[in-house]
């Protein structure tokens, strides 16, 4: 399964909408780098609002892909992190220090805005 | 209860219960009971001993409903449960100690012993029982009112909100203060949390484990969580403890705290008297 | 009816029909959804182990009761090559697969009892219970 990934000017937005699996968090990883390679991205919105678990698999891939983007020269911001998700991750000691958060999908692409045009 | 123990017990009721008002009255010195009028005193007595006549002959599911609505009232006008437990058991001993002056034989049979002993057993049980279910009753509303003051996370300006904390943080209470927290940051779309505690008396490293761990929950939602109501005992002992609160903002007062809040969403307060 | 759910863990699909079939059971239950997606996560944690080191093995899940209390164990067993140190596992950090090293302790936080058996060669089992409030 193929998570969808929309261009929009220099920022890739992203909302995933389905149960997470380890191949399909993979199969995302590539799929994000290859996008920002091929559009020159300089930001990218991962919303979460839809998932609801996250273990540290998952996490893991995720903070991969932030730091992988970073290294291309795009910022990741992850969005709509339910309750329940964090609550889970700090739990198990999962604090994502270097990510940087919003709450929703409208406030990550403005804090993008923000922090790349000052 | 076998009937010729039932007839005699009856018989002598009169004497029972007059020795019985004596008694009780040596009571009243002590305890909780001395703000009662002596009029109402008597008149609980009174038909305190009357209920337990009335008991004389059902059996123990009747007696079980039949007290019930008498500890009830009791209960409601605040009667302690040793009034109770010491009348029955010193009518326990008065009824003994007349039937046995009577000198029938069946005073030296042991069934005498037991159906008068369990009579009076069953008598305390279900009173017992009435008083511990309205006390656990009260426990748990009590929890559900201290649960529902424990941590209320109020709006104060757009995007702003602020969680007074009072009171010591335990790690089930930890648990519900970040449940709150993180709710009410969705719910009111809010950027900065303010967590104020002034009122929590002290930091160990349990709770300043459990507050960071707040913070950092909060971030991952999308917001920010600035740390007020740092008072000098709380600096030191944070300190001391080698607790790294770096990674927070931190302020010494609300106000503070606030106008930092504030500035964080491009805001801030203007004294309009002096333009 | 209390009903034991066992789920077969050989693919990584295993992992996703655990945590699911775990997600149903903690909400029938009555968990709410904080401990729901406690109770999921260690699931997949505890199912991505048996996939990575064990390569197959099974995750069963019921209701328990005790004491007045009820919750839900979660049991994941497999008969793979074993833990050769159960304490260094627990070690937050300690991974030898290159993940976060947060699974078997991150499970222990999040559930609220665990309790863990290993044998060298023979293989794993780990039971743990989270309480309903």
């Amino acid at each position: 399964m193929r998570i969808p990934i929309l261009k929009l000017y220099d920022y890739l937005l992203i909302s995933i909408q389905v149960e997470l699996d380890d191949q399909t968090v993979l199969q995302f990883q590539e799929d994000v780098l290859n996008k920002i390679h091929q559009e020159g991205s300089r930001g990218v919105v991962i919303d979460l609002t839809s998932v609801e678990m996250v273990d540290s698999y998952i996490a893991k891939v995720l903070g991969d892909v932030v730091d992988m983007s970073k290294l291309m020269g795009a910022k990741v911001v992850l969005t709509g992190i339910q309750p329940s998700v964090a609550i889970t991750l700090i739990d198990m000691g999962i604090t994502l220090e270097d990510v940087a958060t919003a709450l929703d999908l409208e406030q990550g692409l403005e804090k993008l805005q923000r922090e790349l045009e000052g | 209860m076998h009937p010729s123990i039932k007839e005699s017990i009856l018989e002598k009721k009169d004497e029972i219960v007059e020795q019985w008002l004596e008694e009780i009255e040596q009571f009243r010195y002590e305890d909780y009971l001395q703000n009662i009028s002596d009029s109402v005193y008597r008149s609980t007595n009174r038909e305190f001993v009357d209920k337990i006549f009335e008991t004389v002959d059902l059996c123990s599911d009747d007696v079980y409903e039949r007290i019930s609505q008498y500890s009830e009232r009791l209960i409601q006008l605040g009667w302690p449960l040793n009034y109770i437990t010491r009348g029955l058991q010193s009518f326990r001993q008065i009824t003994v100690e007349t039937l046995s002056n009577t000198g029938d034989n069946y005073c030296y049979d042991i069934e005498f012993y037991q159906e008068i002993e369990s009579w009076i057993d069953n008598l305390i049980n279900a009173l017992v029982s009435d008083y511990s279910g309205s006390w656990e009753n009260t426990v748990f509303s009590q929890k559900m009112a201290l649960k529902e003051l424990s941590a209320p996370l109020i709006p104060v300006f757009d995007e702003i909100c602020v969680m007074p904390l009072i009171g010591t943080i335990d790690s089930e209470r930890a648990k519900l203060i970040m449940e709150n927290l993180l709710e009410g940051v969705i719910e009111n779309r809010a950027q900065v949390v303010l967590i104020d505690i002034t009122g929590v008396p002290v930091v160990d490293t349990m709770v300043a484990h459990h507050i960071i761990q707040a913070a950092e929950a909060v971030r991952l939602v999308g917001a920010e969580c600035i740390l007020v109501g740092i008072r000098p005992e709380i600096a030191q002992t944070v300190v001391n403890l080698g607790i790294d609160l770096g990674k927070f903002s931190t302020k010494s007062t609300l106000k503070k705290g606030m106008a930092t809040a504030l500035k964080m969403t491009d805001r801030e307060i203007v004294d309009l008297a002096s333009k | 009816m209390q009903v034991q759910t066992r789920v077969d863990i050989h693919s990584e699909w295993g992992i996703v029909a655990a945590r699911q079939a775990g997600r149903k059971l903690a909400k029938e239950i009555g968990f709410g959804s904080v401990d729901q997606a406690r109770i999921t996560t260690a699931i997949s944690e505890l199912a991505r182990n048996i996939y990575l080191y064990a390569n197959q093995g099974e995750i069963s899940i019921e209701e328990v009761a005790s004491a007045g209390k009820r919750g839900m164990k979660v049991v994941a067993s497999d008969r793979g090559p074993g833990i050769k140190d159960v304490r260094s596992v627990m070690e937050d950090g300690f991974t030898t697969s290159g993940g976060l090293g947060a699974g078997l302790p991150g499970v222990k936080r999040l559930m609220d009892d665990f309790d863990i058996d290993s044998e060298e060669e023979e293989g794993t089992t780990i039971i743990s219970i989270k309480w309903l409030r």
